[in-house]
């Protein structure tokens, strides 16, 4: 009575061969990651050392180490998030809480989104006639970092909103009869739980801020500047701009060292995002669901 | 948000009260670093930085900041007030010249060396000229010069007699340049080309190579490869590549490389642009392949 039928087998392997087609699917997809991160690996390897890491760069910028930019990225990389997050974790919290549903809202939430889409280039054009020229902030970290805050703006608010209507309704109901307002409940109950959502957010921000080029360029970055930046107001070099400057405008650079410098940003973007996700870990053995 | 949060959002827009921007030249950081801001052309962009490299030796309480981003970027930067020396390959158009004026900024222009490209032969070669329209039908998309022989010679050697055109890969301010002033604007490089990157591996090839013709930056001729003079039209006048022609204007694969102040430069500016004409300044232009603005003895 249960034996197989014809129909039974080719049920079976209708069903495995659509299986095995999306696992060759999802590890096409691995492929370039590990490609890639293969060959930085290999090839960057051999020049990274304690100099490489500490010292200025020599000789036209095709020798001696990387110092002042990974400075400057680093810097960069927080200023933007201390001008970023608070601001669109604010805008969340005010979209997903608080917000009406009227034409306001759906017009604020379209916004976020177009912003999420404009070209890298004109936040870069847009940085410069704002930050730079108009708000006097000249080409430094702080016009730079405002800039890509402003581009990495609708990353917090999008994972920050998912992960506050993640927290279910119930929690707020329970909150507000026992009494508390709505700020009491946002500030306990919902935000508490919905941290490990922002830091996604958060992480994703960090890759972004440091890997972009355009932005910067008009901005803050410096093509050479050998020097660490001494205030928000200072020009700086940056890891981004270095691995494009040295990969098409110096001669003669050594092959070893555009893969060298590659390694060594995502090496602080994964350094970075490993403070954010310990967190997170930690947060989430402290859950109570 | 915790009260931490707000206090961080409030030294932030408290930090951003409105500093005093540095139209009025370099500015001075907290630690007493005079900063000069260097923007412009990317062709001199390597020897701005190579100048900016040497200085901090020289005076290392002085950053140079130098970025890259073309003439245009510098020029604009200087008519907005926003650096103390903008590098250029071009000079400036007079309508730019007018709109600096209008914000209050007179550019004076500095010349700091000469953009000359040679045109380099094997030694067994007989040509001792060229013209343009030679090169521009040796190098140009649709140019019919193929042969040696076209070209009225035969090189000892060369059995071929096929033309071997070395040229530089295509991102380097030499191959725009050589594009620009030999090819005109609209005419692209003909292919199959040897494509060099670096203007010491063009001279290197051309010197073991009897039927290689090759272009590069006038300081990378030695004695080892020959340098046909260049007319600039088929009758003129033969003009060889030296410093001296390429500073008076005659030589005619040159242009001047300039830098421009924010008026007469002052203070730590002079400093550096004196800096830019003496002979160690020089010496470092003429080792980028540059021509220096004067004859220099250089170690």
């Amino acid at each position: 009575m249960f034996e197989a039928t014809a129909r039974d087998h080719r049920n079976q392997r209708v069903q495995t061969s659509i299986r095995l087609g999306f696992l060759s699917m999802t590890l096409l997809l691995a492929a370039p990651v590990l490609i890639v991160l293969g060959a930085l690996v290999y090839k960057g390897m051999p020049i990274i050392s304690l100099d490489f890491l500490l010292g200025d760069p020599t000789h036209g910028m095709t020798q001696g180490g990387i110092f002042p930019a990974l400075v400057g990225t680093v810097c960069i990389v927080v200023v933007a998030l201390i001008a970023s997050v608070p601001a669109g974790v604010a805008a969340a919290v005010y979209l997903s809480e608080y917000a009406p549903e009227n034409w306001l809202t759906r017009a604020i939430n379209l916004g976020i989104l177009n912003l999420a889409g404009v070209p890298s280039i004109v936040h870069a054009l847009f940085g410069v006639g704002a930050f730079v020229l108009f708000f006097g902030f000249g080409t430094s970290i702080l016009a730079a970092s405002l800039t890509l805050a402003v581009m990495t703006l609708p990353v917090v608010i999008v994972a920050t909103k998912e992960s506050l209507q993640a927290v279910p309704m119930a929690f707020r109901e329970a909150c507000w009869n026992m009494g508390a307002t709505r700020w009491q409940t946002i500030r306990t109950v919902v935000l508490p739980n919905a941290v490990s959502g922002i830091l996604t957010g958060v992480i994703l921000e960090v890759s972004r801020t440091a890997g972009e080029t355009a932005p910067i360029m008009f901005t803050g970055a410096a093509f050479f500047l050998p020097f660490l930046p001494q205030s928000v107001y200072d020009q700086t070099m940056a890891m981004s701009l270095h691995l494009f400057v040295i990969s098409t405008q110096v001669p003669d650079v050594p092959e070893a060292l555009p893969y060298g410098v590659a390694l060594v940003l995502i090496g602080i973007v994964l350094v970075m995002n490993s403070i954010s996700i310990a967190f997170r870990i930690w947060l989430r053995n402290r859950k109570k669901w | 948000m915790t009260p931490r949060t707000f206090a961080l959002v409030a030294l932030t827009l408290a930090a951003c009260s409105r500093p005093d921007p540095n139209a009025d030249g370099p500015t001075t950081t907290a630690s007493g670093r005079t900063v000069i801001q260097n923007k412009g052309s990317d062709t001199l962009v390597n020897v701005a930085q190579a100048w900016a490299e040497s200085y901090a030796e020289v005076e290392p309480n002085v950053a140079i900041a130098v970025t890259g981003g073309g003439s245009g970027t510098g020029i604009s930067s200087m008519i907005n007030g926003t650096v103390d020396i903008a590098n250029a390959s071009r000079k400036m158009k007079d309508k730019e010249i007018a709109s600096a004026k209008d914000n209050g900024i007179d550019p004076v222009e500095h010349i700091v060396g000469h953009d000359a490209l040679a045109i380099f032969l094997h030694p067994d070669n007989p040509m001792t000229e060229i013209s343009i329209s030679q090169l521009a039908a040796v190098y140009g998309e649709g140019g019919e010069i193929e042969t040696w022989s076209q070209l009225g010679v035969t090189v000892p050697g060369c059995d071929s007699d096929e033309v071997i055109r070395v040229s530089r890969q295509n991102n380097s301010g030499t191959y725009a340049y050589f594009k620009k002033a030999v090819l005109g604007k609209t005419v692209e490089y003909k292919l199959g080309s040897r494509d060099m990157h670096g203007s010491k591996d063009v001279v290197d090839l051309v010197a073991h190579t009897p039927c290689a013709i090759g272009y590069s930056g006038l300081a990378y001729a030695n004695d080892h490869v020959a340098t046909p003079c260049v007319k600039a039209t088929d009758d003129g006048a033969c003009v060889a590549p030296e410093v001296a022609t390429a500073s008076d204007g005659t030589y005619p694969i040159a242009r001047p490389l300039l830098m421009y102040t924010a008026g007469e430069p002052q203070g730590a500016v002079k400093t550096y642009m004196d800096w830019i004409q003496s002979d160690t300044g020089q010496c470092i232009i003429l080792d980028k392949g540059y021509a220096p603005v004067r004859n220099v003895t250089c170690g």
